[in-house]
């Protein structure tokens, strides 16, 4: 009597409907995930064959364009979805909000780790050199030293919901840390590397344009795929650690 | 109305229910006293009182004031004795109560400072470092400290615990000085001290109240209670 | 001695942030003056810093460090105030005295506020000893007469490490890791001001600086303290609160 009684009563309830919540997003999940594999292949198929080979020096390299431009905006997106669930778990101080900030961080730091890597592919190709501290590298490297500290800090906090809340108020100030980041990086001295190598919009070929747009919405909905998957699995981790509290009891 | 009036607060941790649907109320005046095994929720419920936390749901009202919508006018009349001093040990006596003072406002400063070291006969320690004071000095420094801003509720948390029979002693008598000006609402693990003091008694168990008596405590009974409660075990 | 009988209604308690906020900060200049351990430290450190910087970088006799000034001045500042930032709370935290200072009627963006500034002026004060040292070993020509635009930098750097310092060490001496999580959070997030800083400073000391190029990078750093004083202003109830 008294065990249900405070579990109807607890904010974060665990009951059926919230369980059944997270099942229908196991769900949809696959869907997004099949969509986005659709767009992320007829992207690259336009992108290789379709789309002519980049007039200037970099060649066929550039079509890495169709990866990196589009995984990058995916970690900044992934950011600002922490950085809004964030502010509302602050608000409101539903366990719900800080889940989907981890799951949410983490996948940006998985998309950050790939910005890096392709990256230094695309420097690799460009100038033969495989790192150089230019803007975009150079801040998606800091971002990546920046959000981990999120899980060092997450980690040392024992307590719930102070740790959500902690957690909450970096989620803000590093994302509002990363466009002053990239500012910052124009202040370093230009050196014998390219500032700039994205292709700028007004140059695109029409065909570019549209292979990267279906990248990048490729992309995007193979981040909200993976979103939705862990925020259900994380949920259901979570309601299972909590029964088994209350079970041991 | 009552002085403080608890109504049906609840105080949720993240998953942990800490207090469970608990009410109270003390009379302008009355001593309450809060007993219970560890863990049973009697400091987080202190806490509550005293600001330091808001409750997840139910309503506190403080000499008619409710922290929820401006905790600023009801930390203004509670004044808080820990088993912790709260002083800064670097600091002097005077030093102390004038940090306090300042942050409270208080008027007429020097004088009241002066008044209140009298009172806690700590005047010739005045210009000394806190680092130096003896545990019940510390104490009734912190008596001191509490009283600066004359609050009308005073909130003890176990402050008997760790003090010398001696320092026991000036604690009573300074609380019986003060007694019939103030409400108090204490934590206490010592039975004989809630009953000589109290005209209300609460033992809480595992966040909830499981007893409660006000006027003249039936001593057999409530050492019934307190017993089986703190010797069944760990709440939580 | 009569005391006197207190009355049922509380005397009229009236106080302004600023008188508050001056309380705190003359406290903690008191508590810190009293023991100087943390000042101490701080200085201390700062030259060590300095002479290792000396051993890590003259590989070769008479090797110019001109354009490693600003980064050497502004890692051994960077270092030294997290130094002094972990002691933010010192006195709060181990002699149980947050609590004391909760129950003031004190708003938390004040307490803020008037940590921030006591940081901002041990700083201030380590610095002041302490770049005349790195002159003295480091920095070949004068520059008096850039010493405006030097401050300048000085300055807004020095803000946005403490406001930002400052908002991170009330969260971290509530973790497990305590002073080994501060440098974690905090050192990512001064990046920006590391950079800004760094190169406005080296070309001061090398003499290549201008109000054109300087400009910008002052305007950035105004603009980094203004966001994350803001920032501490929305958030630092959650911060301190339980």
């Amino acid at each position: 009597m008294e065990r249900s009684q405070s579990l109807a009563t607890s904010p974060a309830v665990v009951g059926t409907a919230a369980g059944e919540g997270a099942v229908r997003r196991l769900v949809s999940a696959p869907a997004l995930l099949a969509a986005a594999a659709a767009c992320l292949a007829a992207g690259a198929l336009l992108g290789f064959i379709w789309a002519p080979t980049d007039a200037s020096t970099m060649g066929f390299s550039q079509k890495i364009f169709y990866y990196h431009v589009p995984v990058a905006e995916t970690a900044l997106l992934a950011f600002g979805v922490a950085f809004v669930a964030a502010i509302l778990y602050l608000r409101r101080h539903d366990a719900k909000y800080d889940r989907l900030g981890v799951v949410a961080i983490r996948l940006g730091l998985l998309f950050s780790g790939l910005v890096m890597i392709t990256g230094m592919i695309w420097g690799k190709a460009a100038w033969g050199a495989w790192w150089a501290w230019e803007p975009r590298l150079t801040t998606f490297l800091v971002v990546c030293l920046l959000y981990g500290g999120y899980f060092v800090l997450r980690s040392s906090v024992e307590e719930e919901q102070r740790r959500a809340t902690y957690a909450a108020l970096f989620a803000i100030i590093a994302f509002v840390d990363v466009p002053i980041t990239f500012l910052a990086t124009r202040f370093m001295p230009a050196g014998l590397h390219p500032v700039v190598f994205t292709s700028s919009g007004a140059q695109m070929d029409h065909r570019d344009l549209l292979a990267f747009l279906i990248s990048m919405l490729g992309m995007t909905l193979f981040f909200v795929g993976l979103l939705r998957l862990e925020v259900a699995v994380e949920r259901l981790k979570d309601e299972l650690y909590y029964l088994k509290n209350r079970l041991g009891r | 109305m009552a002085e403080i009036e608890v109504t049906g607060v609840t105080k949720v941790f993240g998953r942990r229910d800490v207090l469970r649907d608990v009410s109270f109320a003390v009379e302008q005046g009355g001593f309450l006293s809060i007993m219970g095994p560890n863990g049973a929720g009697k400091t987080t419920t202190l806490r509550i009182l005293a600001t330091l936390l808001a409750p997840t749901s139910g309503g506190v009202r403080i000499a008619g004031l409710d922290p929820s919508d401006d905790p600023m006018p009801v930390r203004r009349t509670i004044g808080f004795i820990s088993h912790q001093p709260l002083l800064y040990l670097d600091l002097t006596a005077y030093e102390n109560l004038r940090f306090y003072a300042e942050m409270y406002g208080v008027p007429e400063r020097e004088r009241r400072i002066s008044d209140l070291l009298q009172r806690v006969e700590l005047s010739h320690r005045r210009y000394d470092q806190v680092r130096t004071f003896s545990k019940g000095m510390l104490q009734r420094l912190a008596i001191a400290r509490a009283l600066l801003h004359q609050p009308r509720v005073l909130l003890l948390d176990e402050p008997y615990s760790g003090l010398d029979p001696h320092a026991v002693d000036i604690l009573d008598g300074l609380l019986a000085e003060i007694r019939a000006e103030h409400t108090f609402v204490m934590v206490s693990h010592s039975i004989a001290k809630t009953l000589e003091l109290s005209d209300q008694v609460l033992v809480m168990d595992g966040g909830r109240v499981v007893f409660r008596q006000s006027g003249t405590i039936d001593e057999a009974h409530f050492a019934a209670v307190y017993r089986e409660h703190v010797s069944e075990g760990v709440a939580v | 001695m009569e005391s006197a009988a207190l009355p049922v209604t509380a005397p009229a308690l009236r106080v302004t942030m600023w008188r508050q906020l001056y309380a705190i900060v003359k406290k903690d200049i008191v508590s810190e003056l009293r023991t100087k351990e943390m000042l101490l430290s701080m200085f201390l450190f700062a030259v060590l810093a300095m002479v290792i910087f000396h051993f890590a970088f003259s590989v070769r006799a008479q090797t110019d460090l001109t354009y490693f000034t600003g980064g050497m001045l502004w890692v051994t500042f960077v270092f030294a105030a997290l130094l002094g930032l972990n002691r933010s709370f010192v006195h709060e935290k181990d002699e149980g005295c947050l609590d004391g200072l909760l129950l003031c009627p004190v708003d938390r963006v004040t307490i803020f506020l008037a940590k921030m500034t006591g940081n901002l002026v041990f700083l201030l004060v380590i610095q002041a000893l302490a770049v005349p040292v790195f002159t003295l070993f480091f920095v070949k020509a004068s520059y008096l007469g850039d010493l405006p635009a030097f401050l300048a930098v000085l300055v807004l750097a020095d803000l946005g490490v403490c406001s930002v310092g400052t908002l991170l060490a009330t969260i971290s001496m509530n973790t497990k890791a305590r002073d080994l999580m501060l440098p974690i959070v905090f050192l990512p997030l001064i990046i920006p001001v590391l950079i800004a800083a760094t190169s406005g400073t080296t070309a001061i000391f090398a003499q290549t600086a201008s109000l054109g190029s300087l400009g910008p990078k002052l305007l950035f750093l105004a603009a980094y303290d203004g966001i994350f004083v803001l920032a501490a202003y929305g958030t630092y109830d959650f911060a301190i609160g339980e």
